[in-house]
């Protein structure tokens, strides 16, 4: 388990000085009932499929993972050296658990898991992402999704 | 990630993140977090612990069901255990003639990891594992291995260096355990050839007169490592 007391110096250092943007609170969208939750993952691991080109450093898109595509083909391309990635080696649901979230559509926990999940890169002044953060969530509620989990790194 | 919670949001979009770093979430107040104090690059727990993973995903959904006028900031109740695997032990002989010998050992290992763990995170830049520590032991030799079409060399070998630690690490997973991050990176850092060429490509890299490379020099060993290496420091 890491706190950020227990993260290793210089990385410490760099994590708690981080510059965070201020953001004005921002009403909460009105979650609709579990049973008609249409929810998909946005990670911000640098996820790319399989032969596709990696995702580069402060690169502001991202990336769609189909359910179609198998695990053995979502790479991770993020620039930080940083964080674990041997969790990940050994099983894609510590960083995107999308098996997870099936398991959860299925015993009716949500309503549907989405057909599709995304990828930012992390490390990414948020600022820079906004106009694609926006893109997508257009994207996602005219497929249907209703609602997202944020998955850091 | 706040970031991205405000705009989706905003769209109207009900979200939750599952939030790794507790300051940076008081300082940005998304409307929904769950913080887990879980190690970074384990957002939803350990490997092969589906039940944890489904409990982290479920108290996050929960989330949406409590009412919140302003941002909604929970912790997770669950610690994953710490500590080392005192049983692991990299499974097979390294041959340590030089680095390309040793990556030559390790290959049918990683073939094994590569049929238990029913896949491979190797791949991402576009080279096999063993020409990827061949890339980058010959980057600065007068003898560089061609780079194949598509990528920039340098961009190539920051993620070869990428390949290169994803081929050592699942090969030491190949007979599984439950090796911690820490014993990982012990063995892969103080005990193997590839080690001493990654510390020695990054040490190149941050002080080359090649921008690109020095570009890269930070996203090539863990930064606790190279303070470590730095200062002649045990790790803890």
């Amino acid at each position: 388990m890491v706190r950020l007391a227990d993260i290793p110096e210089p990385e410490r250092t760099v994590i708690a000085d981080l510059n965070c943007p201020h953001y004005a609170d921002t009403p909460p969208t009105t979650p609709l009932a579990a049973a008609q939750r249409h929810v998909a993952i946005v990670s911000t691991a640098g996820f790319i499929v399989r032969g596709e080109r990696p995702m580069l450093s402060s690169e502001t898109g991202y990336r769609a993972i189909a359910a179609t595509v198998d695990d053995g083909d979502i790479l991770c391309s993020h620039v930080s050296t940083n964080f674990d990635r041997t969790g990940f080696q050994q099983d894609l649901n510590v960083m995107l658990p999308r098996d997870r979230l099936r398991e959860l559509q299925q015993q009716a926990v949500i309503g549907k898991a989405a057909d599709t999940h995304y990828a930012f890169m992390g490390a990414t002044s948020p600022e820079k992402l906004e106009d694609k953060a926006r893109e997508l969530g257009r994207s996602m509620l005219a497929l249907g999704v209703n609602t997202v989990v944020l998955a850091p790194v | 990630m706040s970031g991205l919670a405000h705009y989706l949001e905003d769209e109207g979009l009900a979200t939750v993140i599952v939030a790794l770093v507790r300051e940076h979430i008081v300082s940005m107040r998304p409307p929904r977090a769950l913080w887990i104090p879980f190690e970074l690059g384990r957002p939803f727990g350990a490997p092969g612990n589906a039940d944890l993973q489904r409990r982290v995903l479920r108290t996050a959904l929960a989330l949406l069901d409590k009412p919140a006028t302003g941002p909604l900031l929970e912790e997770f109740s669950e610690e994953v255990p710490a500590g080392d695997d005192p049983d692991w032990y990299f499974p097979g002989t390294l041959d340590n003639t030089d680095v390309l010998a040793e990556a030559a050992s390790i290959k049918p290992i990683w073939q094994i990891a590569r049929e238990r763990l029913a896949r491979t995170t190797v791949g991402i830049s576009g080279l096999a594992p063993e020409v990827a520590v061949e890339y980058i032991e010959r980057f600065h030799s007068a003898d560089p291995l061609p780079n194949p079409r598509g990528m920039a060399p340098v961009s190539r070998a920051r993620f070869a260096v990428d390949d290169i630690k994803a081929f050592y690490f699942e090969a030491a997973l190949a007979q599984g355990g439950h090796p911690s991050t820490l014993q990982l990176h012990e063995w892969f850092w103080n005990e193997t050839l590839a080690g001493v060429l990654l510390r020695e490509f990054q040490e190149r890299a941050r002080v080359s007169d090649d921008k690109n490379l020095r570009l890269i020099a930070s996203s090539l060993v863990p930064a606790e490592r190279c303070h470590w290496f730095l200062h002649g420091l045990e790790s803890p």
